[in-house]
């Protein structure tokens, strides 16, 4: 009924309203609170004989509009890429962050490996774990005034680092799981394709991004968003009729039109709709978890929240030293990148369409919401955290 | 002059550093959403001791205020800009100026002096000033006691400063 499923939405809205200006509020980041809240009043919240905060349900629009929110953040994903920018950065934070990136996932493989003994599972384990959230760590960064900070670039290096890693990952991932999906060598090898597609998409996209540059030349906004969306919808039909997973698409296009100049005003004029459309994704996640599985997998969580902010504070601090960072930045850089969101979330949904284990949605809700709890804390006390490091260090060695 | 250096902060903004003096550094972010955020070091250190935040439009009031729109040091009434061979300089009309009395047209100033007149500020009573004429055209006459704002290369405002401020006593008692 037309009706109801207005009444539905009006009040998925209205809660997602709700959970961004809570967060604002308390200078938290609005993700896991939108899972939180699609949680407490999705189709599995808490009811008894007194109460009933189950009011809203997933239905085929919300479910559809959570699907834009994916496709939304991967093709804005793939327009914030660039390869140009990862080089010019220069070579000590293509060091730092390569060897941070590669430990960070190396210990995802690790906990993924011991938690479920296969591979599947570990892969999405190591996607969960591995990247941190650009969302919030920049968040982070405004609120506790760091952003001048000469370490901060090296913490924005190593994001942009990281986010080209997990383009290339997740486009990997989705081929895996949502096309050859079912045997080892079939999933493989479908990666391997999308991953020379990708490879000759960034190879040849400057020969004929002059022809997407004069087409899209266009001075009304209207026409020019118009355009823009158009091409992303067909895309991913595109994608999906040769079989390779929608959402890559979407990523693709995105690093198509990052290497033309309208790269920029594209970013602006999707941002809004990412951010909308991505909340909605994010609360229909949150719809889609029962918080009584939470006690089957708090032990698995523990251990990875554990693994991740002794793990993080590690790898940080040493691809910061690899930098010439030393001491107290050096510290910084380690703690601020602690917190894991979006990404996270998104691979946690890829694992559900592929029907793996059903104990990643809670999982990865919470994991992020540990985290998300830790972190703040332990970024603002870096100070003293690096205070105490080297009282035990000189305590340790008091000749030197 | 300070070296101010520039850093992109990808995902945010820019940063500009700027070295005082002192040893003291000023940071400035300029975030893309259109906030400011003022930093201040003091000299050695890698925390900043104060942070101000901005909006767009607070940081444009600031600027200007720095840069001596509203009110310029007493000690400074002849400011300059230099910027490569751009100087840009506020004058004031002297009361026995060669240019007092002519127009800007009639000077031909800027074809035989290569020097453009951006503005001219008045007094406007109790200390206030206001500007009178934003790129003023070629009927504009120069009368004693106005700021002229003008801008050309090195060599021509000297030449200019000479026609505004020379053959009287210099900022005389009006």
């Amino acid at each position: 009924m037309p009706f109801e499923t207005t009444t539905n939405l009006t009040i998925i809205f209205f809660l997602i309203t709700l959970a961004i200006l809570l967060a604002n509020k308390l200078h938290f980041s609005s993700i896991p609170l939108l899972i939180l809240l699609g949680i407490l009043f999705g189709p599995c919240g808490p009811h008894n004989a007194w109460f009933d905060l189950r009011l809203v349900q997933n239905c085929e629009l919300v479910s559809f509009l959570s699907h834009l929110g994916v496709l939304l953040l991967l093709f804005y994903l793939g327009l914030e890429f660039s390869a140009s920018r990862v080089v010019q950065n220069g070579p000590t934070i293509l060091k730092g962050g390569t060897v941070y990136v590669g430990l960070n996932f190396l210990r995802g493989l690790i906990l993924g490996w011991v938690f479920f003994h296969s591979l599947p599972e570990t892969l999405i384990v190591a996607g969960i774990t591995t990247i941190s959230s650009s969302a919030m760590v920049t968040k982070l960064l405004m609120e506790l005034k760091r952003t001048a900070n000469p370490e901060t670039e090296l913490v924005l290096g190593f994001m942009v680092y990281e986010d080209a890693f997990m383009a290339v990952y997740l486009s990997l991932l989705y081929t895996y799981f949502l096309t050859g999906g079912t045997s080892f060598t079939s999933g493989l090898l479908s990666g391997l394709v999308t991953l020379l597609f990708i490879l000759a998409v960034l190879f040849s996209g400057p020969r004929f991004s002059p022809y997407l540059e004069r087409w899209l030349h266009i001075r009304s906004g209207e026409s020019f968003i118009a355009i823009g969306f158009t091409l992303l919808l067909f895309t991913v039909l595109v994608a999906e009729k040769l079989h390779v997973a929608e959402a890559v698409g979407a990523l693709l296009l995105g690093l198509i039109l990052a290497e033309t100049s309208h790269a920029k005003r594209l970013v602006q004029m999707i941002a809004p709709m990412r951010d909308l459309f991505g909340a909605v994704f994010f609360f229909a996640f949150g719809m889609g978890i029962d918080y009584r599985e939470f006690w089957a997998v708090a032990g698995i969580t523990a251990v990875a929240v554990l693994a991740t902010v002794f793990g993080n504070l590690f790898t940080g601090w040493f691809s910061a030293w690899i930098c010439g960072y030393r001491g107290r930045p050096a510290l910084n850089v380690a703690s601020i990148m602690i917190p894991r969101g979006e990404l996270a979330i998104l691979v946690a949904g890829i694992a559900a369409s592929a029907q793996l284990t059903a104990a990643f949605q809670p999982f990865a809700a919470l994991y992020v919401l540990a985290l998300a709890l830790v972190s703040p804390p332990l970024a603002k006390k870096s100070g003293r955290i690096h205070n105490i490091v080297t009282n035990i260090w000189s305590n340790l060695h008091p000749a030197k | 002059m300070g070296l101010i250096k520039e850093a992109e902060l990808p995902g945010l903004g820019k940063k500009y550093l700027l070295e005082l003096e002192g040893g003291e550094r000023i940071g400035v972010v300029v975030y893309d959403e259109g906030l400011r955020d003022l930093f201040y070091f003091a000299a050695g250190e890698n925390e900043p001791a104060y942070t101000v935040t901005l909006t767009d439009q607070e940081a444009r009031q600031i600027a200007s205020i720095l840069g001596g729109v509203f009110y310029q040091p007493k000690m400074l009434e002849k400011l300059e800009m230099a910027i490569a061979d751009l100087r840009i300089e506020w004058l004031k009309v002297a009361p026995q100026a060669p240019a007092v009395g002519k127009s800007i047209g009639e000077l031909n100033l800027r074809k035989n002096h290569g020097i453009n007149v951006i503005a001219i500020i008045e007094d406007a009573g109790r200390g206030k000033k206001k500007c009178t004429a934003i790129n003023p055209g070629p009927s504009f006459v120069f009368l004693p006691g106005q700021m002229v704002v003008a801008a050309g290369r090195a060599g021509d405002i000297e030449a200019f400063e000479e026609m505004i401020t020379g053959g009287g006593v210099q900022n005389g008692a009006v």
